[in-house]
């Protein structure tokens, strides 16, 4: 069974986004290294592009970003991996049905493509646990795998760097694939703030 | 801590100007607000005349958004000393119990309102809102179902009721939600692009022919609406792709389509005239069309 994890910047990435908008629902697409992996090799989320915030479940722009991204992935030599999504309640952990549908369209072109729930939760200044669930596709339901430190490729290192962006509101810079149709200058790949995780590691 | 003053170089009346946009825009910066509100109420106060009840109501309400209860208290006390047995304020202190989850109290708060004011619709909203906040999302859509059968024209109800309908995956009744909209406000492009994206999720050609109308109009309505353009690219290539359409609609919806992606490359162009990082979106763009290219069969 393959394990998914995820890179430093890919999981601040991913959790810059759901602070930035507390009050909305987010969602993102997480991508990998499109080369072969021996057996038993986990699958390595390098970076996450974050999609849209508020009402998430319409299809049009979603259909457009996955087919962009696509394309965007192919000249980078990556793959799109996964898929996030931070529900609009705290409390709210489970994935809806968008969420299982976007994940089993990824599914069809990466076979070992993971559904990542954000914890609203356990979102906190100090990182003391990794706020995010992981959902594997097993006969044809998504089953979430136990949360644990594992997730991430370097834990520490993630949590350490995690709450310094926090501290820096360095979400308020954060541009969502809804941001670039607000206004196409905006950048969904967000160079500045891969160059800030890249500084603090 | 530098001063919001010190750190922007800005005066008072700026800021207190500030606060008044994002007010009248419905902004829900709460960060932001309760940042340049306190500083305004702390050090300012004796010169924002009556300007500052309404700026206790806003840094307030900032407040509970950002778990600052020391702040939303003072706020809510200040009020309260002011405008004894108001309505306005009382529906204030429900929502800091609603902050709290206090979710009871805050009920009893509401339905006092209304046993002395069975008309009041905030208190009415604010318990649809705890349903929302509950989970309970077949109750809110319910109770605000009959709250607009009495009050027709609330717009922010008839589009808070699509976006629970959206959630719950009913696209059809957040279509008849979205039509209500477009009736009382037909200038507006983003409820007739959003009414495009529920009918292109509902699917099948009807839809998507509808879908591709609406999304035209809402291009028409403001021609710079990315979505829109976005929108009718997929539409039209969709419906140009599929068995189920004659080949008068095909050949019509290709050029649709031809037309939207040149629209599209030419908006990426003039976005990425000069900078780096946009040309490589710009690239990612072109060759996402090319791809995506549908030949008339």
């Amino acid at each position: 069974m393959t394990v998914i994890k995820l890179t430093t910047q890919a999981y601040c990435k991913m959790l810059l986004h759901a602070a930035k908008y507390p009050h909305c629902a987010v969602n993102g697409l997480l991508v990998a290294e499109n080369q072969k992996r021996k057996d038993g090799q986990p699958v390595l989320c390098v970076d996450c592009v974050p999609l849209f915030h508020g009402t998430l479940a319409l299809a049009p722009m979603m259909e457009i970003a996955l087919t962009l991204i696509d394309t965007w992935c192919k000249e980078n030599k990556y793959v799109i991996a996964g898929y996030y999504q931070a529900n609009e309640r705290i409390k709210e952990t489970r994935p809806n049905q968008f969420a299982e549908k976007v994940a089993a369209r990824i599914a069809e072109n990466f076979s070992e493509a993971a559904l990542i729930m954000v914890d609203n939760s356990n979102i906190s200044m100090g990182c003391y646990d990794p706020a995010i669930s992981v959902f594997e596709h097993h006969d044809n339901k998504w089953k979430c795998r136990d949360a644990s430190i594992d997730c991430c490729e370097d834990w520490s290192e993630a949590q350490k760097i995690m709450s310094a962006l926090l501290e820096d509101r360095s979400y308020d810079s954060l541009i969502d694939f809804d941001n670039h149709l607000d206004d196409l200058r905006n950048d969904w790949t967000n160079p500045e703030i891969n160059k800030s995780i890249l500084h603090l590691c | 801590m530098a001063s919001v003053s010190d750190m922007y170089d800005v005066t008072w009346e700026e800021m207190r100007d500030k606060l008044r946009k994002w007010r009248e825009e419905n902004y829900r910066n709460s960060e932001q607000i309760v940042e340049v509100g306190e500083e305004l109420i702390q050090e300012h106060a004796s010169k924002l005349g009556d300007d500052i009840w309404i700026i206790y109501e806003q840094v307030m309400i900032a407040a509970l958004d950002c778990s600052r209860d020391d702040l939303a208290t003072t706020c809510l006390h200040e009020l309260q000393k002011q405008f004894q047995g108001s309505h306005r304020v009382k529906r204030l202190a429900g929502m800091r119990l609603e902050a709290l989850e206090r979710y009871d109290e805050a009920l009893k708060m509401y339905n006092d309102i209304l046993q002395d004011d069975s008309t009041n619709t905030a208190a009415r909203k604010r318990k649809i809102a705890i349903l929302k906040a509950q989970g309970k999302s077949t109750e809110a859509i319910r109770e605000l179902n009959e709250y607009l059968e009495q009050f027709v024209g609330d717009q922010e109800a008839w589009h808070e009721l699509a976006e629970l309908y959206i959630n719950e995956h009913d696209y059809a009744k957040a279509a008849f939600s979205l039509e209500e909209l477009m009736m009382t406000n037909p200038h507006n492009h983003l409820y007739c692009e959003q009414y495009a994206e529920v009918k292109y999720t509902q699917g099948g050609i009807e839809n998507l022919e509808l879908s591709r109308k609406y999304f035209a109009q809402a291009l028409k309505l403001n021609n710079r609406n990315m979505r829109a353009l976005f929108g009718l690219y997929m539409s039209a290539s969709h419906i140009g792709a599929s068995p189920k359409a004659s080949a008068k609609v095909k050949k019509d919806n290709v050029k649709y389509a031809a037309w939207a992606a040149s629209q599209i490359n030419r908006a990426y162009q003039l976005a990425g005239h000069g900078t780096k990082e946009t040309k490589c979106s710009l690239k990612a763009v072109e060759e996402m069309l090319e791809s995506m290219q549908i030949m008339p069969s």
